[in-house]
């Protein structure tokens, strides 16, 4: 469904990623587990093609992305569904609104058949009471629930979630988890999910992938990663101070 | 003593420098305008309305309707001023007459498109900037990327076609304040009669000062939304960078409007000198 070939990117003077290879699986649920700014989200905007790599090739099923024209891409785009970090509403635009603007700009359906499948999609997230609310009147897991409704509904074959869980409180965080699982196993969408919040990544993942220093070092299903015997995936895990992870930037921190 | 002054070299590799970014600044404004005009009509050729008449009639009102107030207010002040400087500079040699002339040419001509365009760009190019700006720093315009919604068509289009095409009829409402505010000097201070007046405006008026002007409007339009919609979608540096970004595109929409105001009366006069 994805394949990721020797992806080069430098941001500056900053090698963000440094040959990366992945292959996702149709109906798999890949979590790629990283530190913060270790480039988990370039890989999520690469693969949308709204970030270019300065070398390498990225596939979405036949499509290079990496190579196809800005007209292809935005078609290519309708296939995808991208959640961001911070949710990324229209501030403007009602519930209602938000969830409705790729229906309204990309297809051809009736106002009626518009309103249907929004309410549908609220429903399924569990916000269909708050389609009138501006995204400034919403709590953070209420945003992000529409912003995963907004992100279905063109029935996408690809999910992209950013940080699903990350502020959220841990049952709302679950609720959200839930939802990415559900739709997974019931619409058989493939999902990337680039997170560092552990609970949600095991509960999340069909397999995991870690990325470090701009190279997944790791790649496995779920069990067999949490058991990892490399140094960094083991100590990322465990979340211990004592591991390859913090050497040397740990003395600074407590020399300072 | 040491000698402080830079040497040449330096003043050179200054000049460049300045020259690269400008040049570059103007190549990406074009192809930004280029870019714009293409993914809407891509959608028009497809059969299908670029953007929502609902979006594009908001920024006509914000852009336009709102202006109306400001734009005649400023105008009609000017116009008072400028019959009443020049009225009695012309009064020593006796021809006051001339007012109602220069007052509607020097408006329709020049000072109306660009009175507008400062005013327009310092207004409604500030607010896009500082509109879209937030946008983008808040992930919004990724957001409609990532959705394929073409961003250039869905939120620079509509802001666009209502400056390019506002910026006409609130030129003509600058005129208009202008003419009236000079026809009240006229009346009050040289004893010259409405329909008097009106007779002298018209006679000194061509067709081509009304259509010089119109024309320019709609380029300064067209000059404002660009850089006013580029900054915005160009911000970096979270709320900081928006502020920024906001007062340079004010500066270098009003700078770009006279400057090419200018380009535009060299070339004129040079094709058509009388």
């Amino acid at each position: 469904m994805v394949e990721l070939r020797d992806v080069h990117m430098r941001f500056e003077e900053k090698k963000v990623l440094d040959g990366v290879s992945l292959k996702v699986k149709p109906q798999e649920r890949l979590v790629i587990m990283g530190q913060s700014g270790s480039g988990k989200s370039t890989i999520l905007r690469m693969i949308l093609g709204t970030l270019r790599p300065d070398s390498g090739s990225i596939f979405f099923k036949q499509f290079e992305i990496t190579r196809l024209s800005r007209r292809k891409l935005q078609r290519v785009r309708q296939h995808i569904g991208m959640v961001y970090q911070y949710s990324a509403l229209l501030s403007s635009r009602n519930v209602r609104d938000n969830v409705a603007l790729p229906l309204e700009e990309l297809t051809d359906k009736s106002q009626s058949e518009i309103d249907e499948t929004v309410d549908e999609k609220l429903e399924l997230v569990g916000m269909e009471d708050s389609k009138d609310l501006l995204p400034e009147e919403l709590s953070g897991g209420m945003r992000k629930r529409v912003a995963l409704a907004r992100a279905l509904v063109l029935e996408p074959e690809l999910l992209l979630l950013d940080e699903p869980s990350a502020g959220l409180d841990p049952v709302i965080a679950s609720v959200i988890d839930e939802l990415i699982i559900s739709l997974s196993e019931k619409s058989k969408v493939t999902s990337i999910t680039a997170t560092h919040e552990m609970d949600s990544a095991f509960r999340i993942a069909t397999r995991m992938a870690m990325l470090y220093q701009g190279k997944i070092i790791e790649e496995a299903e779920s069990e067999k990663f949490k058991h990892s015997k490399n140094p960094v995936v083991a100590q990322f895990v465990s979340g211990s101070t004592e591991g390859p992870i913090l050497e040397g930037s740990l003395d600074a921190i407590t020399k300072k | 003593m040491a000698n402080t002054e830079p040497p040449p070299i330096a003043i050179a590799e200054g000049i460049g420098h300045i020259t690269r970014y400008f040049l570059r600044e103007v190549g990406s404004l074009f192809w930004f305008i280029v870019n714009t005009f293409e993914e809407t009509f891509e959608r028009i050729q497809h059969g299908r309305v670029p953007f929502r008449a609902a979006s594009f009639f908001r920024y006509t009102e914000r852009a336009g309707v709102d202006s109306v107030p400001l734009v005649g207010l400023v105008s009609f002040f000017l116009g008072l001023t400028m019959a009443l400087l020049t009225g009695y500079q012309l009064q020593r040699f006796g021809t006051e007459r001339l007012i109602p002339g220069l007052v509607a040419i020097a408006f329709t001509r020049e000072l109306g498109p660009l009175l507008t365009g400062i005013m327009l760009a310092a207004r409604s190019g500030a607010a896009f900037t500082a509109e879209l700006g937030t946008m983008q720093v808040s992930e919004e315009v990724e957001a409609i990327e990532a959705m394929g919604i073409g961003p250039l068509r869905f939120l620079v289009a509509p802001r666009m076609l209502a400056l390019v095409l506002l910026m006409p009829c609130l030129s003509t409402v600058s005129n208009i304040a202008a003419i009236f505010a000079s026809s009240l000097v006229c009346k009050a201070f040289f004893s010259i009669a409405f329909p008097y007046f009106l007779d002298l405006v018209k006679d000194s008026l061509l067709i081509r000062d009304i259509i010089t002007g119109i024309l320019k409007s709609f380029l300064f339009g067209l000059l404002i939304a660009a850089i006013a919609c580029y900054r915005g979608l160009t911000v970096k540096g979270g709320a900081a960078g928006v502020g920024s970004s906001t007062t340079s595109s004010v500066v270098t929409a009003i700078t770009a409007v006279i400057g090419f105001d200018t380009l535009y009366n060299v070339v004129y006069t040079t094709f058509y000198p009388t």
